[in-house]
């Protein structure tokens, strides 16, 4: 009996990750792309796609905690463009590297309170309140800007801090960073009493309520992380572009609710993970890197981005058919 | 077929009158860059006639007599101008401020008073509906002259200028590659832009192919597919890549115009074709995207004898800025400080003058390299100083 | 009855705060520039929004199940192209019709078999439609011009006027009367309210829940490709992009007349009104000579606005309600809050309310 059931617990157990389905893709994705072309399974191109990455995967980050708690954040691509845009500025006059840095995430988390006040206090739905600072952030930028970018503020170390030099070779300091951020939500989500009221919040609103969790406080937390790691990619991607033009960003929100969703974060709330959002971000980002590398006519890029997702989706569900068939006949056998 | 010879003629006496008045500072730009548009099939009327002009006595435009005479007839009218370009950027910025400078300008000699509007879209989203709407609405509100340069589907835009004219607003196109469509099925006064195919693409490609003395494998980093720019510019490019059967085209992607899908798509084909010779960014932006590319993979850029030839397309300071650096290899100045210049002076004799104007009217571009981008850089930075804004 | 009950009343009728703000908007707009109650100007502008108005309306039936659908955008356009296509080619006017809609109910089976069947997230299924639909319009539209159809009764259906009205106002009252109709007094309506209310007990109680689901998003499908047929009249072209952002201004519009995205609470007047504030904000700071850099600021803020206030209003009521039940001395507070929830139970007033009772 054990003999038989034994690897199929295995293959149940690898199943059991919410994420298996787009890993899975990865794979299939990785091992044809590395057959076909022998420049894309390199060190080279691994530290092409992490760096590329970066951006994407702070965003999902943010998002997949928000998503956590049954919001969304529609604002993360503008919040990213003007608060890069102001970081900027604050060196361009004067003030010291780390001013601007410290400036570029403040704006960012400052940003998504003011996300987070208009959905508790205001009782504005998720989506208006998010997709009113959407427009409001991109058009003060433009306003701002007249539509000329801000340059003139990369200090040599910025060109450190945005993996634009690399002193400590492929590993650079965004990657860095966004090990950081992925670590530090992961374990907010998984170890800390407000990694469980999010999750509870999402998955079952009023009950929460009745059992007392402070949920304003905890979906306003949720909008400041958002807003905080559009910031810090603003950060990144002013180094990275060595100007920030008024379009900074834009379209961003989609790529980071994807890449969410992609990792097993649901738009109802209650599901998530950081390791998803990882996840998620390479799928997306691997899928860029694979159009350019395979040289795919840019007529043809959106019809196969579209056709990786549906993938990504529709492997996540086979896998949870399969996850929920095998839980079936293990109980089956339990029985027996 | 006499009738648009007729419209060639009124264009190049209109031109060279404007662009004795206007060329003020063109200077080394354009004369070392002559040589290179005649190269060209079609080579713009202006080209020659910019770099034959010379500075006018300031203040003064035609002398005191012409100068009095017109303002008699200008008789202080104060004129509604819409201007809407795609987005706020800052070649259209810069584009802006030289009109602004031709306008106070034609302000001080002649009196005319200027009300000025500007609308552009943010790419948030619905921006092609937005710039439809703007010219409606800048109808419905009867404007004197309005000026277009748009995204959207040339037979809407057609049916748009039509309705405007209708009502008694005449419509301009500035930057709009006109060329890849018949001429009389525009229903624009004038369009004042270059010609994408020869004035853009083209040098772009003729720049590469002699800069590698004919032999070399190129990228190109593309606009948005389905552009009708990218559509212009690739004619000329790809022509220019056959005449020199010793050049290839290995890769090609999409930077959607902006500079970090630049800097990713440069990435990625760099990783497969690590042996290129020459980028070719599609706009500036891109090109500086692909530049950074190049030297976070640790190749070496082009110093004259060898490393990877970086071209881009715009002419904007901050590309000029990277030329002067050594690092960005050439840009095609496509004229934003003339195209503003001229489109002022367009309206200007159509509207106000009531005189006949080109229907196609273009302006110099130029190859900006080390050589000669002090000048086309001195250039753009007197025009970004206008004398009044509006 | 008095006149505070009478108002409370009034003011329970959900949606009421955004028709204020429209009227206001137009009132506004009407005093600060004499073209604004131009005909012209106002055929512009109902031309103008025809097509959020469409895919709003049929949105609001996919809120309502608690999904969401992102590819209506991109159908439209996409169904545009097809009907240029046909009419191209020499094809017969019905037969275009048809290809236009028969492309967007093709998106609506596609939406609905992966999320009512497959039951995979509607967000990411309709995001990834959004981009193969957007896709395959470049492949399209790439070499080849969809324009120049010089079918006189194809131009008619944006252009022509019935009784002085432009034909695709009239066309869009139609299709949105029609929706309205089904939404409130057909089966379909009611039970679409059930599911979206809640899901498990409508499957409990032998609904089929998806059969409904299907056929809301063919629904949504199939009204996107009727927008395009329409769309692609009114440009007599169709470009790359085309449609682009339409799917965020429907849900937008929806939203703000008070459909919710959680689902089991809309209707399909209000998603117009919604649609209709929209427009207009944008076409009146048009004419007054706003920069369009100041559109997104000034609409983003009055949505803000016009729903901040939307809620004070509803916690009025529900305040009003239960003191009026409290000096009844019926104690059962919960059913009072439930009679205006019925009607309007936004979550995060109903929350707040168990806050202030805490």
């Amino acid at each position: 009996m054990i003999a038989i059931t034994a690897p199929s617990q295995r293959f149940s157990r690898l199943l059991a990750n919410p994420s298996a389905g787009a890993i899975l893709l990865l794979v299939i994705l990785i091992v044809a792309m590395s057959v076909a072309f022998p420049n894309f399974f390199t060190g080279i191109n691994a530290g092409n796609v992490s760096n590329q990455m970066v951006f994407v995967l702070l965003l999902a980050l943010g998002m997949t905690v928000v998503l956590i708690t049954g919001g969304i954040d529609l604002s993360v691509g503008s919040v990213m463009g003007l608060s890069a845009g102001i970081g900027a500025y604050t060196i361009t006059s004067g003030a010291p590297l780390v001013v601007g840095l410290l400036t570029t995430m403040a704006v960012g988390a400052f940003l998504g309170l003011i996300n987070g006040i208009m959905i508790t206090k205001l009782g504005l739905p998720d989506f208006i309140a998010t997709l009113a600072m959407l427009g409001v952030a991109r058009g003060a930028l433009f306003l701002w800007t007249g539509g000329v970018p801000i340059i003139g503020y990369m200090l040599p170390e910025y060109y450190v801090i945005s993996g634009l030099s690399q002193p400590f070779g492929f590993i650079t300091v965004p990657i860095l960073i966004a090990i950081v951020a992925v670590v530090v939500v992961a374990v907010v989500l998984k170890f800390t009493s407000y990694g469980r009221h999010a999750y509870g919040l999402g998955s079952s609103p009023h009950a929460a309520v009745l059992s007392g969790v402070p949920v304003a406080r905890i979906k306003v937390i949720a909008y400041m992380i958002s807003g905080l790691m559009a910031g810090v990619a603003g950060m990144i991607m002013a180094g990275r572009n060595t100007t920030v033009a008024p379009t900074m960003g834009l379209g961003y929100e989609v790529a980071a609710i994807a890449a969410a969703i992609i990792g097993g974060a649901a738009l109802g709330g209650g599901r998530g993970s950081a390791f998803g959002a990882v996840i998620g971000a390479l799928v997306l980002s691997i899928t860029a890197n694979a159009i350019n590398i395979a040289g795919v006519s840019s007529s043809w890029q959106q019809v196969v981005t579209g056709g990786v997702l549906l993938l990504a989706v529709v492997f996540d569900r086979v896998s949870s058919l399969i996850r929920a068939r095998s839980a079936r006949l293990a109980t089956r056998l339990a029985h027996a | 077929m006499s009738d648009t010879k007729i419209i060639s003629e009124v264009k190049k006496n209109g031109v060279s009158r404007r662009s004795l008045l206007t060329s003020m500072g063109l200077g080394a730009g354009v004369i070392a860059t002559t040589g290179l548009l005649s190269a060209c099939s079609t080579v713009a009327p202006t080209g020659s006639a910019a770099a034959t002009g010379g500075a006018a006595a300031a203040g003064s435009i035609g002398g005191s007599v012409y100068d009095a005479e017109i303002k008699k007839l200008v008789a202080g009218r104060e004129l509604q101008v819409g201007w809407t370009p795609p987005i706020l950027s800052e070649f259209f910025n810069q584009m802006e401020n030289a009109a602004f400078g031709r306008m106070a300008e034609l302000e001080a000699a002649y009196g005319v008073k200027w009300k000025w509007e500007r609308s552009s879209p943010t790419g948030n989203f619905d921006a092609v509906e937005q710039q439809i709407s703007t010219v409606r609405g800048w109808t419905t509100r009867k404007f004197d002259a309005v000026l277009v340069c748009t995204g959207a589907n040339f037979a809407t835009m057609q049916d748009v200028y039509t309705e405007a004219a209708d009502s008694g607003t005449s419509v301009f196109q500035f930057n709009q590659p006109v060329e890849i469509y018949e001429p009389d099925q525009i229903s624009t006064v004038s369009n004042i832009g270059y010609d994408n195919r020869s004035q853009s693409g083209y040098l772009a490609g003729k720049f590469i192919a002699d800069t590698l003395g004919g032999k070399g494998k190129v990228i190109q980093i593309m606009g948005p597919s389905g552009s009708d720019w990218t559509k212009a510019r690739l004619i000329g490019f790809a022509k220019a890549m056959a005449e020199n059967p010793g050049m290839e085209v290995v890769g090609s992607a999409d930077g959607g115009y902006v500079r970090e899908k630049g800097l990713n798509a440069a990435q990625d084909l760099l990783t497969r074709f690590r042996d290129v010779n020459a980028i070719y960014g599609e706009n500036e932006d891109m090109a500086l995207g692909a530049l950074q590319a190049v030297e976070a993979a640790g190749l070496k850029l082009w110093d004259g004898t060898d490393g990877i030839v970086i071209i881009g397309a715009d002419g904007l300071i901050s590309g000029m800025d990277s030329i002067v650096a050594g690092k960005l290899t050439a840009t095609i100045d496509v004229g934003s400080v003339d195209q503003g210049r001229t489109f002022i002076d367009t309206i200007f004799h159509n509207v106000v003058l009531g005189e006949s104007v080109g229907k196609f009217i273009e302006v110099p571009t130029r190859v900006v390299t080390k050589t000669n981008v002090a000048a086309a850089q001195a250039y753009i930075n007197n025009a970004l100083k206008p004398a009044k804004t509006y | 009855m008095s006149v505070r009950t009478r108002l409370t009343q009034t003011l329970a009728i959900d949606g009421l705060p955004v028709a204020a703000a429209l009227a206001l908007a137009v009132v506004f707009f009407s005093l600060a520039s004499p073209f604004f109650l131009t005909q012209e100007n106002i055929s512009n502008l109902l031309t103008q929004s025809l097509f959020v108005i469409i895919l709003a309306a049929g949105m609001t039936f996919v809120l309502i199940v608690g999904g969401f659908d992102l590819s209506v955008g991109a159908a439209t356009g996409l169904s545009a192209a097809t009907t240029m296509l046909v009419l191209m080619n020499g094809g017969a006017l019905p037969l275009g019709i048809l290809a236009g809609i028969a492309t967007g109910m093709a998106f609506g089976i596609i939406n609905g078999f992966f999320i009512a069947v497959m039951e995979i997230n509607a967000f990411i299924v309709t995001l990834a439609t959004l981009s193969i639909g957007a896709g395959a319009l470049q492949v399209l539209t790439t070499g080849t011009q969809l324009t120049g159809v010089s079918l006189p009764a194809f131009a008619w259906l944006t252009k022509g006027s019935i009784l002085g009205i432009p034909t695709g106002v009239v066309i869009t009252l139609v299709i949105v009367a029609a929706l309205e109709w089904v939404l409130l007094f057909t089966t379909f309506g009611r039970t679409i309210f059930a599911v979206g209310t809640n899901p498990r007990a409508a499957f409990l109680a032998g609904t089929p829940v998806r059969r409904l689901t299907f056929s809301v998003y063919l629904l949504s499908g199939t009204i996107a490709g009727l927008a395009g047929v329409l769309l692609a009249s009114h440009l007599n072209s169709v470009q790359p992009g085309l449609g682009q952002g339409y799917e965020l201004s429907a849900i937008a519009a929806a939203v703000l007349g008070g459909v919710s995205l959680a689902g089991g609470r809309g209707s399909v007047w209000r998603a117009v009104i919604g649609a209709l504030f929209l427009a207009t904000m944008a076409q009146g700071l048009q004419l007054i000579g706003v920069d369009p850099l100041w559109f997104s600021i000034v609409t983003g803020a009055s949505i803000v606005i016009a729903v901040a206030f939307d809620r004070a209003v509803q916690q009025w009521v529900i305040k009003q309600l239960a003191a009026a039940t409290t000096k009844r001395q019926i104690f059962d507070d919960s059913d009072a809050s439930a009679s205006v929830s019925a009607d309007a139970p936004t979550t995060s007033a109903t929350r707040s309310s168990v806050r202030n009772t805490k």
